[in-house]
């Protein structure tokens, strides 16, 4: 039993932080289809961020987050003004728009910061362990755990308890009936990146203290990411949990059985042959078109 | 109406003899380089750009003619390239490659004897054939399993990305077979026909340079074909193209197999004029960069996809040399990117369509005859 839950937990825990990293992207894609590749290197940032104002200015990480929040947002609103405003027509060149993008801000960090691995502290009150029915868990795993799903559901009431969700979710149906009825779409989408933006600060800065935080950590989250969101289906928050939460069990689960390489290798495979026969993802909200 | 016909297909025709007479200029200046540059190493250099650069150019038939955007591009690079490294390291002298004749890597790893899948590759033509077949062969099932499901867009992109990470995976683990992370390096000379391919000679340039002018002249016939042009509506207008009952699937599937043989041969080139295989060759980034050349040239256009390559690639090379550079080269390129995406969509090879189009209309104005006013579609025509 105890290995059961131990397998579970471990699968939770990859599965969150997996939810982390995708729900920026899964707003930015489901709502707008750009996909992202610059995502990676928000991560980054949020990451460079954690780490900068511990270094400089003695902040501690639960503080740093609301700048590196605000920060990162910042940065991907102007990428929307600057960028992939133009590109809306084009959604697939946005891959290699934002591509672009991820490089320059890659190497904009290595110039500012070198090219070294850095760490950011863990916060020393989650730095010990907790025991939930008798195994023994990292706090700072489980604070993971709380904290994706309280912005999950910040999120979800946003979009769909707010009026300014009502705006996305208008914008999202129909852009032209939507300005017609004196929705700015071009402001609520910039808001939206930007806000997809902050989210990826926000998992960088939490995900430091698990990883060491380089130029190119964003690399391997990005396209973990895109499968998560894939998989989950656009347009669909729940999918993309669902999805994080299926693929976090799975790679614990082949992870256990064979080795955490293998275990990646078939968990691409069982993708591809999901998407494949469901390529509108696993689950899907259905939108009127 | 029939007139107007005619006109179009003799225009059709004087803009093909054009575009065959730019291509051949192309081919032939890389031909005759050697005579100018005697360098070896210049040479060797511009060998290596020249296999991107044949790369570039197999996207650009499936990416830019067919509308499938591969992202794993570089798994048929890689698996070519692992078929070369392989024959060459079992032409090894003994000396390097341990007890009764096994690869110096294996025998770091307690491998015992050579696994099977190693045997047939002592066969110098097996070699050839596998480095071209297996990545069409697996492009072909990959692209049947994806396109007989429909899948499109950014579906396709996906799981060309994921076999590919998949693939590269299993390479970095089999450490016992593969060499892992470090690749196969330590390798013997390609030596085809009594003609010795050593990597830093005018005969291994040669090599890739004819390589490179056969692919291309092959890959510009298949466009021209009837085939090649169902591929383009395809790319335009799959649905439409599905009623008048052209199997859409099949035709997808072959070109993302001749695409895939195509880098395959590239893969191998690259083996000899680089010396190593590496898992490096199957990485995100490299399959990434190709699709970068691509759209930075033209994906469009099979030469534009190729120079794309060999200046983004050649800029990287001499960039990263000098010492201003060293530092901002990813940035300036990062940015020139994104510039081009914003409002060079089909690349640089489109300013050459921009420049013509400008001239034919100073043309037009010039004579005032009443011959009918070229269509837009077809002045939209791609070098």
């Amino acid at each position: 039993m105890d290995f059961v839950l131990q397998q579970f937990i471990t699968g939770l825990s990859i599965g969150s932080i997996l939810l982390l990293v995708a729900l920026g992207l899964s707003i930015i894609y489901g709502s707008m289809g750009v996909i992202n590749m610059a995502h990676g290197e928000f991560i980054m940032l949020g990451a460079y961020g954690a780490w900068a104002l511990r270094e400089f200015v003695g902040l501690t990480l639960f503080p740093s987050l609301i700048f590196i929040f605000i920060a990162v947002g910042l940065i991907g609103a102007l990428i929307e003004l600057g960028v992939i405003r133009h590109l809306y027509r084009r959604t697939l060149d946005t891959i290699l728009a934002t591509w672009g993008i991820g490089v320059m801000l890659q190497q904009i960090v290595r110039l500012a910061a070198g090219g070294d691995l850095r760490y950011v502290q863990m916060p020393p009150s989650l730095a010990s362990s907790v025991s939930i029915l008798g195994v023994s868990v990292s706090a700072y795993r489980v604070f993971i755990v709380i904290a994706v799903a309280a912005l999950f559901l910040v999120t979800w009431l946003l979009i769909n308890r707010t009026s300014i969700g009502m705006r996305l979710r208008a914008v999202v149906q129909d852009p032209s009936i939507a300005s017609s009825f004196g929705i700015d779409a071009g402001r609520v989408r910039t808001m939206t990146f930007a806000y997809g933006a902050g989210l990826a600060g926000l998992a960088g800065a939490l995900v430091a203290p698990l990883k060491s935080v380089s130029p190119e950590m964003g690399t391997g989250y990005v396209v973990d990411a895109f499968f998560v969101v894939v998989l989950g289906g656009v347009q669909s928050l729940f999918g993309t949990v669902a999805s994080s939460f299926i693929l976090g069990q799975l790679s614990g689960v082949l992870a256990y059985w064979q080795n955490d390489t293998i275990a990646k290798a078939l968990v691409l495979l069982i993708i591809v042959v999901l998407i494949r026969f469901r390529p509108q993802g696993l689950f899907v909200t259905r939108v009127r078109t | 109406m029939a007139t107007t016909v005619n006109f179009m297909k003799s225009k059709m025709k004087t803009k093909t003899i054009m575009q065959i007479a730019v291509y051949a200029a192309v081919c032939l200046a890389i031909l005759l380089l050697p005579l100018y540059a005697q360098d070896d190493f210049l040479l060797n250099r511009i060998a290596r750009y020249l296999v991107l650069a044949m790369v570039a150019m197999a996207l650009s038939l499936s990416w830019g003619y067919a509308g499938i955007l591969n992202l794993g591009q570089a798994m048929s690079f890689g698996i070519g390239s692992y078929c070369m490294a392989m024959a060459l390291k079992l032409r090894t002298v003994p000396v390097h490659t341990g007890t009764e004749g096994l690869p110096d890597f294996m025998v770091w790893n307690n491998v015992e004897t050579l696994p099977w899948f190693w045997k047939p590759f002592y066969s110098m033509p097996f070699a050839l054939l596998a480095g071209l077949l297996i990545p069409a062969l697996i492009a072909c099932i990959l692209g049947w399993f994806m396109f007989r499901g429909r899948v499109t867009g950014v579906f396709v992109a996906i799981i060309t990305l994921a076999a590919m990470i998949v693939l590269s995976l299993l390479i970095i683990d089999q450490q016992q077979y593969t060499g892992g992370f470090n690749g196969i390096t330590d390798l013997a000379q390609l030596e085809l026909f009594g003609i010795v391919f050593d990597a830093y000679s005018s005969n291994t340039y040669f090599l890739v340079a004819i390589s490179l002018t056969v692919c291309l002249f092959l890959a510009l016939a298949l466009t021209k074909t009837k085939g090649g042009l169902i591929l383009q509506a395809i790319r335009d207008q799959e649905s439409r193209v599905r009623y008048f009952g052209y199997d859409v699937a099949l035709y997808q599937t072959a070109v993302f197999g001749v695409s895939a043989a195509i880098a395959g041969l590239a893969g191998m080139l690259y083996t000899v004029v680089m010396e190593f295989a590496s898992p490096t060759f199957l990485s995100v980034q490299l399959s990434l960069s190709i699709v970068i050349w691509c759209a930075v040239g033209g994906r469009q256009s099979l030469l534009g996809a190729m120079l794309g390559a060999i200046l983004v690639a050649g800029m990287q090379g001499a960039l990263s040399e000098s010492e201003v550079f060293l530092e901002s080269w990813t940035l300036i390129m990062g940015g020139l990117f994104v510039l081009i995406v914003l409002f060079l969509p089909n690349g640089l090879a489109s300013l050459v369509d921009i420049a013509a189009e400008r001239f034919r209309r100073r043309q037009h104005d010039a004579t005032t005859q009443d011959e009918p006013a070229p269509s837009a579609e077809l002045s939209e025509g791609k070098l």
